[in-house]
């Protein structure tokens, strides 16, 4: 009897072993199903140096648009790109509490700068917008060639960061969609298209019901044309592109 | 690969109940696939040494031949059945030589030998089968404390960071939620298998019991003919 029960057993050590290797491939399959979704990290990436490096406009200081021949400001916004990027901490380090080595730091860094840029360029937009509908002061940002378009642009994405807040809904972790809109001479989506997208189809769904919603309340463009602009949703909020 | 090594950063803790729930799950599933084997085993080659049984009249025959039904626990049985029922003969032959008759006390003594082989193969049927139900009934438990774990240093964070955002609050609960998931993939199959075995065990023991009364009804049978 004790010469059947070894040989029995020995199954059980084959048996581990094929149980090892199939949760082995499960473990392999799903890693390589999740490497198949595009990275949701690059835009990331990019924000972050923007926000680290771009000098902060005061509203003291005048305009945040420099004069039309000052071709500087965006040649020092772009140039850290190239430079060390991994080293945030001296230049972020602005709250006094010293840089830190600890990535879960540092992922936490990224997420406050990435909600106070969104908040400035929001903030710059509208401050533009008011400061043009008022007929602008002197010292003030000038209009370019583009004024009617840039006034319709900053308009809509009021409307729309208004609405996306009533329907964001998202289930991966750092969601984005890049839609073009075409709006008709009457103020109506003639055509959405999303242009890029990382396949969140619960944040796609909430920026269309974003797009109706505001929908409702644009009026048409200046001059009665035909307008197209595209515009960036993300978790922290509507950016214009 | 990239994802694979993301696990390193979800923190000792969740990490290590991952690791022993990968263990249970690993283990639980190779004793099924083991139990598996051996139960159809048993229960096929069960069946083929009852028609043997049956069919064949000598159990000579029956015990040379029994080394083909090697899985089956009837054999296991009938072996010991027999084994003890040969003592006896040889025994009885040599009191018949001093005229002292022991019929009875023989058939008790081949009865509690068939008890003792069916609690031996009741127990290498039911090996293993506690750690099933160990599992089945620990995994969701371990998985609920990486959970519980996980949540609780996602909200540290949120206290460090004074972000209260989705964006900040949703990935690290997503990861501590995963502990739970594979919690419950370990402990199904183990639960579903546990009970699956212990329904199999049953109705081979009802059938060793059988087979146990049938023999000894032949050994009284002879006996009592004699």
């Amino acid at each position: 009897m004790q010469t059947l029960q070894r040989r029995s057993d020995a199954w059980l050590g084959i048996t581990l072993l094929l149980s090892a290797m199939v949760h082995m491939a499960a473990f392999l399959g799903i890693t390589w199903l999740q490497g198949l979704s595009p990275d949701p990290g690059q835009l990331q990436t990019t924000y972050y140096v923007d926000v680290v490096n771009l000098p902060v406009a005061s509203p003291q200081a005048g305009s945040p648009t420099p004069a039309p021949d000052n071709t500087d400001q965006p040649q020092i916004a772009s140039a850290p790109q190239a430079g060390p990027m991994m080293t945030p901490a001296p230049t972020a380090a602005s709250d006094g509490k010293g840089p830190k080595s600890d990535s879960q730091t540092f992922q936490e860094r990224m997420a406050k700068l990435e909600g106070k840029a969104a908040e400035q360029r929001q903030s710059a937009a509208l401050e533009s917008l008011r400061q043009k509908v008022s007929g602008g002061r002197p010292g003030m940002p000038g209009a370019s060639g583009s004024q009617t378009g840039s006034d319709y642009t900053a308009y809509l994405h009021s409307r729309l960061k208004d609405a996306f807040r009533d329907t964001i809904q998202y289930q991966s972790k750092t969601p984005f969609v890049v839609v073009r809109l075409t709006i008709d001479r009457d103020g109506r989506v003639m055509r959405t298209r999303f242009e890029q997208s990382n396949n969140d189809k619960v944040f796609e769904k909430s920026v269309q019901r974003a797009i109706e919603l505001a929908e409702q309340r644009i009026v048409p463009p200046p001059g009665r044309t035909t307008y197209e602009g595209t515009f960036v949703f993300k978790p922290q909020g509507v950016l214009q592109r | 690969m990239e994802n694979m090594l993301s696990l390193a950063g979800i923190g000792p803790v969740v990490l290590g109940v991952f690791i022993i729930l990968i263990f249970f799950s690993v283990v639980s599933w190779a004793i099924i696939i083991f139990k598996l084997i051996q139960i159809h085993k048993a229960n096929s080659e069960s069946v083929r040494f009852m028609d043997f049984f049956w069919k064949t009249k000598r159990f000579d025959t029956i015990a040379a031949q029994a080394d083909r039904f090697s899985s089956s626990p009837l054999v296991m049985l009938f072996n010991e059945g027999y084994s003890e029922l040969k003592q006896l003969m040889d025994a009885e032959g040599k009191q018949d030589q001093a005229g002292v008759s022991t019929d009875l006390g023989g058939v008790a003594n081949v009865s509690r030998a068939m008890r003792r082989a069916t609690n031996q193969e009741v127990n290498r049927l039911e090996k293993y089968t506690t750690f099933l139900a160990t599992t089945g009934s620990a995994s969701p438990f371990i998985g609920l404390f990486g959970t519980v774990w996980g949540i609780m240093v996602a909200f540290e964070g949120i206290g460090r960071t004074g972000s209260a955002s989705l964006a900040v609050v949703a990935p690290g609960i997503s990861e501590a939620l995963r502990a739970t998931a594979i919690g419950l993939i370990a402990a199904i199959p183990a639960v579903m298998a546990y009970n699956h075995f212990q329904h199999k065990i049953r109705v081979l023991v009802k059938e060793m019991d059988s087979f146990s009364t049938e023999f000894l009804n032949i050994v009284q049978r002879n006996i009592a003919g004699k």
